[in-house]
């Protein structure tokens, strides 16, 4: 028998279990039953059949644009089926993001940003999307219906957040990730990007955003995953993102990494005998400030390469700002514990979006406030849902030089927690936005913390009457700057009154969405009058504002910059055009749905001030 | 021997009795779910045919019907049409509600029992939107509890409903007026005229809950319908309905949309509003040409 034979035999032995192998993990497509999913395209293909879901729930977000417990504008409209897709427009049935734009960062109460911030990490808000089952994502679908292009990073959690018991091991997958991207149309698109595959099954799905370069709010409809319930066999995609993703992508394009410097010199000390060549001869302040280029992790890692290093880089002159938001997805107490040693001089500090799912337990940051609390000068909290009472009890007990404080979101701290507040008297910038404060907390915060400049309580739902809060804000604190009342439902002329006679100093009021002030009181006029530096000046929604009111700020708020009238019927292009003429520093006018404005007259305001962006958006 | 049968019998009884209770459509005796068949019909006072927006709207009247998994849900909104005056049209915000009110209810905002929340709710929701919303409308609501078997309604002005059982009128609704042809409203008023114009709150709502029986017949309609047509006309035409399937349901609502359409431009007939009106010392006749929305439904087996 020819050689050939038993070849061929083995061969086709091989070929045919090969073959069986596959058959046996093909699975049946499924069908969704659930009305938040639609049915599976089950394909022809005897391998794994796709299953495709809807967002079941949405379990987390940064901000938004509608109130609590409304369904306007709000980020739950991002679970379950599309409602406006594919017509474009701004639809209250859609999912919107607070800001857009680069409007807050021009404001007076812009935060300054961190130094050591990596430039791969842009991400200014994030929403978190359970689906119904788990399933290896081979796509995610993002369905935008107004000025898409916001979303730029995909993740992917092992954890399960309808599972009873806490998972052992949280990891949090990149799936896709891009710089913003200007989109030039703000119609309606659905947004499909090539995502990496993960070896773990995960129905917990976040976006990250940046806005920057919107020209108006983004708004999202609907997120579709689709996955296979098996873990696909065959890997048809190439994995195009790094699995560090997290960190910086330098070394690969940088031709000489850190590991290639570290042998020239350790060559280089060979022949000339010194321990840490040519590094012995630089002066040690000049290493350091080589070092404040670094960022965090580059750092941690040039701590490993000597000890001439490492005292470099454990130096804690090296950690006076430490942002550790852009490392949200593996932060933990450990990492924290490491960092400690090297934080005894932190005075700003970071810790948004990071330590959820239990990745950092109220010990674990009791213990680091201990080390670094008492230079800590600015502390930014947002959506750190593993604060409890316990820790702003730690803060107000540490942090006594505090001045600067972040709470955003964080609506799980139950209100008595608010009370410790109080006892940071050098606070001067508080962001209480969409917290459970209460009032009698706030009352006495203001009370005490007479140094504020900066206060934001927007979308404090459980703050019983506002008059009583500006009115406390006028008596108390009279170097306010910033304010934002963002959907403070209560607030009525008195309040105003008080507070535009208490804190002439205001160049930032934000009262969008605050139905019970009429103008037809004079509060708008009062407030032109009595706050000459205004910069920003948010009336959004506030159907009553009128022509006297646009001349009133005309006249005497001649520094303003920002101005939103959304939504009212009685403001004429004549007086807008006063305005603009009078208030030469404006580059914000927001006229969207003001019934008088309509796209010949923005035109035509357009063409006589060009510098102003005059923002009129639409629904269809 | 005795034993084993009746304890056969037993096994037998527990073991059908625990597959009956995992079926979760067991039927029969009226142990089971219900749910509402529903069909709409209207026609909008001036002939504007094709008008249809999204949702259901019959001139300034609007509708809408809901499915949950807890509870099916429908709706009727009369537009005020005095708003046309001064420059609002007044479907905007009987159709914008009734839209809010389909929303809530898909997305299960809401309490079966109580029909007022929705109304609240949704009035809270129209007053979220950017777009400067204007008008005002009546409302009535009428929720069907799947598992009570008890059917909750809100009713705010002179639209309303009946439930009939047996070929006569065992619930109604009740109208509520201010004055002639003045019926509490819901409203959203511009800035300036804010308590110069009507504006009812959702509380004002009139609510009741009974228990409803496979078979009974649940008619919703604006005053467009009970304007036009007194019961006994109504009565007969749902003696017509044979059984609960949607194509007979639809005819029958449409017949009745029909006989009111006809009836309402009938100069010489004495309509319910013409004999509330003598009965008042106006001394007309005819009809009362109107928006005419109708929403029949009968309550049946509940199947997905």
């Amino acid at each position: 028998m020819p050689p050939v034979f038993p070849m061929l035999t083995v061969l086709t032995m091989f070929y045919y279990m090969c073959l069986r192998r596959r058959a046996r993990t093909a699975t049946r497509g499924e069908m969704m039953n659930s009305h938040r999913t639609i049915e599976a395209n089950s394909r022809t293909s005897p391998l794994n059949a796709e299953v495709v879901q809807y967002a079941k729930e949405v379990v987390d977000f940064s901000s938004h644009y509608g109130s609590e417990n409304s369904m306007s504008y709000t980020m739950w409209n991002l679970a379950g089926v599309p409602n406006v897709f594919p017509s474009s427009g701004d639809f209250t049935q859609t999912a919107v993001f607070r800001t857009y734009g680069t409007w807050w960062d021009q404001c007076p109460s812009a935060p300054v940003p961190f130094k050591r911030t990596p430039p791969n990490f842009q991400s200014q808000d994030y929403v978190e999307l359970a689906f119904e089952q788990q399933v290896y994502p081979t796509a995610v679908h993002v369905l935008e219906t107004y000025h898409p292009g916001a979303v730029i990073r995909i993740l992917a959690c092992s954890a399960n957040p309808y599972s009873p018991s806490p998972p052992a091991e949280v990891r949090w997958e990149i799936l896709w990730s891009e710089k913003p991207t200007k989109v030039n149309a703000s119609q309606a698109r659905q947004f499909k990007p090539c995502i990496k595959q993960i070896n773990f099954p995960t129905n917990l799905i976040r976006l990250e955003v940046n806005s920057s370069l919107l020209d108006y709010y983004t708004e999202l409809d609907a997120v579709v995953l689709h996955g296979t319930k098996d873990k696909p066999v065959l890997s048809l995609k190439t994995s195009l993102i790094d699995m560090n993703d997290l960190e910086d992508d330098y070394e690969e394009k940088n031709g000489c990494g850190m590991d290639n410097l570290n042998k020239k010199f350790s060559s280089i000390a060979l022949r000339e005998g010194t321990s840490n060549g040519y590094f012995d001869k630089l002066p040690y302040e000049l290493i350091q400030l080589i070092l404040n280029h670094l960022t965090l992790p580059d750092l941690c890692r040039l701590a490993q390469t000597c000890k001439l290093l490492n005292q470099h880089c454990c130096d804690p002159l090296q950690y006076i700002h430490l942002n550790l938001q852009p490392y949200w997805a593996k932060l933990n107490d450990t990492s924290l514990e490491f960092l400690q040693p090297r934080c005894t001089l932190v005075q700003w500090l970071n810790l948004s979006w990071t330590g959820n799912r239990g990745f950092i337990s109220v010990s674990g940051f009791s213990r680091f406030l201990k080390v670094c609390g008492s230079e800590l000068v600015r502390l930014e909290l947002s959506c750190s849902h593993f604060l409890n009472e316990t820790c702003l009890e730690i803060i107000s007990e540490m942090c006594l030089n505090l001045q600067d404080l972040n709470l955003s979101s964080c609506d799980k701290l139950p209100p008595q927690a608010f009370n410790h507040i109080a006892k940071l008297c050098g606070l001067k910038r508080l962001v209480l936005y969409r917290t459970k404060v209460e009032q009698t907390a706030l009352l006495s915060v203001l009370n005490f913390c007479s140094e504020l400049q900066h206060l934001s309580l927007g979308s404090c739902v459980m703050i019983e009457d506002y008059d009583v809060i500006a009115s406390m804000i006028g008596a108390k604190c009279k170097k306010l700057r910033t304010l934002d009342l963002w959907r403070c439902k209560n607030i009525t002329e008195n309040g105003i009154a008080e507070l535009a006679s208490g804190c002439p100093l205001l160049e930032e009021l934000d009262l969008g969405w605050c139905p019970t002030l009429q103008s037809s009181t004079g509060c708008f006029a009062k407030l032109a009058r009595q706050l000459p530096n205004l910069q920003k000046l948010f009336l959004t929604a506030n159907r009553s504002v009128c022509d006297t009111d646009i001349e009133e700020l005309a006249c005497n708020c001649t520094r303003l910059r920002q101005l939103d009238i959304l939504g009212t019927r009685m403001v004429s292009p004549a007086s807008l055009r006063k305005l603009l003429e009078s208030c030469k520093d404006l580059s914000l006018l927001d006229v969207s749905f003001c019934s008088q404005i309509d796209n010949r007259a923005v035109l035509e305001l357009n063409v006589s001030f060009p510098k102003v962006f005059i923002k009129k958006s639409f629904t269809q | 021997m005795f034993s084993v049968l009746s304890y056969g019998r037993l096994v037998a009884r527990a073991v059908l009795g625990g597959l009956s209770q995992t079926d979760p459509r067991a039927g029969g005796g009226g142990g089971g779910d219900y749910g509402l068949v529903t069909a709409g019909c209207g026609f909008g006072k001036d002939f504007r045919k094709g008008l249809l927006k999204k949702g259901a709207c019959y001139g300034d009247d609007a509708c809408f019907v809901a499915r949950h998994r807890s509870a099916d849900v429908l709706g009727v909104a009369d537009g005020v049409g005095g708003w046309r005056d001064y420059g609002v049209d007044p479907s905007q915000f009987s159709g914008t509600l009734m839209r809010t009110c389909e929303r809530l209810v898909k997305e299960g905002r809401f309490v079966p029992s109580n029909p007022i929340g929705i109304l609240t709710t949704s009035y809270c929701e129209l007053l979220q939107n950017k777009v400067p919303l204007l008008g005002s409308s009546t409302a009535c609501i009428v929720v069907l509890d799947r598992t009570s078997h008890r059917l909750h309604t809100a009713n705010l002005g002179d639209s309303g409903f009946l439930v009939v059982r047996g070929g006569e009128v065992v619930h109604r609704s009740d109208e509520q007026q201010h004055y002639f042809n003045t019926p509490f409203q819901l409203s959203i008023a511009p800035p300036e005229a804010e308590g110069v114009v009507l504006s009812d709150s959702p509380d004002a709502a009139d609510s009741t809950s009974f228990d409803v029986q496979l078979g009974d017949i649940i008619l919703t309609a604006t005053d467009g319908l009970f304007d036009n047509m007194p019961d006994y006309m109504i009565l007969q035409e749902l003696k017509k309905l044979k059984n609960s399937n949607y194509e007979s349901i639809q005819q029958t609502a449409r017949s009745i949309a029909e006989q009111a359409h006809e009836l309402a431009y009938d100069p010489n007939y004495m309509s319910p509003f013409a004999q509330f009106a003598c009965d008042n010392g106006l001394n007309v006749r005819g009809g009362k040409p109107d928006d005419i929305t109708v929403l029949l439904s009968i309550v049946a087996e509940y199947t997905d």
